[in-house]
């Protein structure tokens, strides 16, 4: 489908500046994760330094976060900036909506109206870098990322020769975090020093963060080829493990199943059965890694999925590993997550290795 | 298609209003604002529980935006005999596209964030997803579903995004649309910007001074060729309105809230899209414009329709009759010129009188039946996020 030239990530994790730009990612990346802290993993944000400082102020967090993590992948000019967002804006959004209750609606200031648009990521990034070009943001919550895959997908067929900007990006909203919380999609003990996918209780961690992809049509150099993407809704086994035994015939050769499933398991009791189904799935010589105590949960965190499966080290470290079948290069790579159950996606990675 | 607006609950009653020129800003009735009294609005004429009623909508937690989405989706869906299978076919696509989503209760989220209560049923429901997360379960959608949110232009996304899933093969049928509702938080939020007009908005006029917010949804059902064959395989009587030929999405890439003064981003757009229907610009019979009636959008928009045009062709903003519709205007706009090429026939753009000095435009002020076979429908919005529409007669 399109290739992914370059990579950027800003995660709770060690994960920016990019590989070659300084810290390696094997190291200082994924080797020690940081831990969460009150039950949140929040992002290790950079200094932001390319960004100017009058336009910083006024930044949002995901605005920052996803403007920072993509400026290492602007030195060439791309034809389009993708980006999806489950959340992006909702903290501003409620900072001015504190403001209208707060002022009983009277003269406010437009600053953070303006911000709190969804949009604000894709069009910051346009707007510091002068890109004219095609300017996308999806918010289907659980899906919004895969979305904007979806449509680089389809703009990399339309124009082959063309590069695209694709990114997630999400933060932690405290308001947001405790709707989430109140409906039960977080832990409600401590997991401090505990391991996230032991615990048997329902809910699992917050996380935030902002991952970019250069893509394009031409595969030249490239990390790897995205292969197939899937995205679905729905709470029913049956149609879930259909979809999912379709998308594997469909794109991959016959017989062969992924070398590496990368799984979504967020630590959520009640959501445990439907990841195991799809681990059922694969052959006896399939590996199986989570990542969500790296990232924690939120709704573009597929896009971190998928910036990790762009750079896993050769050996995968320990804390990754949920069953290591084989120790050989992990070349393809099946992504399955699921946000609150009923949202589903399937991304299909093939690394040049 | 399906619309539901200030000027009627259907493609009926919208094409009857425009055809006689009458308007739907009003000063609002319901609205739970202080600006109720104060400015006016292109508000749906039906309290929030009434159009539950309407629409036999049980569930606890669904907004007044999702409302007015399903109003327009339940039209769409009849006009284009779309049965209970096809709609939860694989195949079936639904692209929506809100920018207020959930926020339009904005009392109610300010009670879940302070209160130190157990949440309303409504916590769920703040964000965009959930408007069309509901449709796909109501209607038990199976095929590709997602919301675009780029501000003021996002249903013109959706409708292009749909297009291209059918082009492209990944969809056999669209469901495309988009929906907003009147908020406090639109409200205040374009107040803070002295982008409101305290009267009625006067789109290209010299003496404009700024929009009137108004609320609506509209949703059409784009099919392929392919589905369309099938289709007159099967059903009788299936009516084919027009085709999409042309689209294109820019950025002015200028500033977070303003257009640039030459109006880079709409003329790249409106360019992109004649180029990717092979047009030229001679051929566009008639233009909907964005036409918002702010200082910034009128003359950016005029400049670059100049620019591209010379000699520009008909054109008219239906913003004079609904209010700007946030997330909505791109499909109600896309529908209302879909109206035009039609009937062959033009609406009168309301409360011109003077046109801006120095560029001298001015739009269709009376009513009128002509030849129309391609017209072009303009959405710019906040972040620079501009598309352009181009809707063709079938032969």
């Amino acid at each position: 489908m399109f290739y992914i030239l370059q990579t950027s990530c800003i995660s709770p994790q060690a994960t920016y500046p990019p590989p070659g730009a300084g810290a390696g990612i094997g190291a200082a990346g994924i080797g020690a994760p940081r831990a969460p802290v009150d039950n949140m993993l929040k992002a290790v944000e950079p200094s932001y330094e390319g960004i100017p400082g009058s336009v910083l102020r006024r930044m949002s967090k995901s605005v920052k976060m996803g403007v920072g993590a993509a400026l290492p992948l602007l030195s060439s000019v791309p034809q389009g900036i993708l980006i999806g967002t489950g959340n992006g804006g909702m903290e501003d959004s409620v900072k001015f909506l504190k403001q209208i209750i707060d002022y009983d609606e009277g003269l406010l200031t437009p600053g953070t109206f303006v911000q709190s648009t969804a949009n604000a990521i894709a069009s910051q990034i346009g707007l510091l870098h002068h890109n004219n070009g095609y300017n996308a943001t999806y918010v289907h919550r659980g899906l919004a990322f895969e979305s904007a895959l979806i449509d680089a997908a389809m703009l990399v067929t339309e124009h082959p020769g063309h590069s695209y900007l694709v990114g997630g990006v999400d933060e932690i909203s405290n308001h947001h975090y405790r709707f989430e919380y109140t409906e039960g999609w977080y832990k409600k003990e401590d997991l401090s020093g505990k391991d996230l996918y032991t615990t048997d209780s329902p809910g699992s961690i917050a996380g935030e963060g902002s991952a970019m992809f250069l893509v394009s049509g031409a595969g030249a150099n490239a990390l790897a080829e995205v292969k197939g993407i899937l995205t679905l809704r729905s709470e029913d086994d049956n149609t879930v493990k259909a979809a999912i035994q379709a998308f594997l015939e469909r794109y991959l050769p016959a017989g062969t199943l992924p070398d590496l499933l990368l799984s979504g398991e967020n630590g959520d009791n009640r959501g445990f059965s439907g990841y195991e189904r799809c681990e059922d799935m694969m052959a006896p010589d399939t590996t199986i890694a989570r990542f969500k105590h790296l990232c924690g949960e939120y709704p573009t965190a597929s896009a971190y999925a998928l910036w990790l499966a762009c750079n896993l080290p050769p050996v995968l470290p320990g804390h990754l590993v949920k069953r290591l079948s084989k120790e050989k290069p992990y070349r393809t790579i099946l992504i399955y997550n699921q946000y609150e159950f009923s949202q589903h996606s399937l991304i299909l990675l093939e690394r040049s290795l | 298609m399906g619309v539901i607006s200030a000027v009627g609950n259907s493609l009926a009653e919208n094409r009857s209003a425009l055809r006689a020129g009458q308007g739907g800003i009003t000063l609002s009735r319901h609205l739970p604002t202080r600006y109720a009294g104060i400015l006016p609005f292109g508000e749906v004429p039906i309290v929030t529980d009434d159009l539950k009623d309407k629409l036999s909508v049980t569930d606890p937690g669904i907004t007044r935006t999702t409302l007015l989405a399903l109003h327009a989706f339940r039209e769409a869906i009849a006009d284009a005999r779309l049965t209970e299978s096809v709609l939860s076919d694989p195949a079936t696509a639904l692209v929506g596209a809100t920018t207020v989503g959930g926020m339009c209760l904005t009392d109610e989220l300010y009670r879940d964030m302070s209160g130190p209560c157990e949440g309303s049923a409504f916590l769920s429901s703040y964000d965009c997803a959930s408007v069309h997360m509901y449709l796909q379960d109501r209607y038990k959608m199976q095929g590709l579903a997602t919301t675009i949110n780029t501000a003021c232009s996002s249903s013109a996304n959706a409708i292009q995004f749909g297009t291209r899933l059918v082009r492209n093969g990944r969809a056999r049928r669209a469901i495309v649309g988009g929906t907003d509702s009147l908020a406090k938080f639109t409200i205040n939020g374009f107040n803070a910007l002295q982008i409101l007009s305290t009267g009625h908005c006067r789109p290209f006029d010299r003496d404009r001074s700024g929009l009137n917010l108004g609320e609506g949804a509209a949703f059409l059902v784009l099919e392929g060729e392919e589905a369309l064959a099938e289709a007159a395989g099967g059903e009788a009587g299936k009516k084919i309105y027009a085709e999409l030929t042309g689209y294109c999405n820019t950025n002015d890439a200028f500033h977070p809230s303003a257009l640039s003064a030459e109006g880079d981003g709409p003329y790249l757009a409106m360019k992109g899209a004649l180029l990717s229907a092979g047009l030229n610009a001679t051929q566009i019979d008639f233009i909907n414009t964005h036409g918002t009636a702010t200082e910034n959008n009128d003359e950016a928009e005029s400049r670059a329709i100049v620019r591209l045009f010379r000699e520009p062709p008909p054109f008219i903003s239906t913003k004079s009759y609904t209010g700007h519709t946030l997330g909505a205007s791109g499909a109600i706009e896309a529908v209302y010129s879909t109206l035009s090429l039609e009937y062959q026939e033009i609406y009168a753009s309301l409360n011109f009188e003077q046109p801006i000095p120095g560029i001298g435009l001015q739009p269709v002020q009376a009513y009128g039946v002509c030849p129309l076979r391609h017209v072009m429908s303009n959405s710019f919005g906040f972040g620079g996020n501009c598309t352009s529409l181009i809707i063709s007669k079938v032969n």
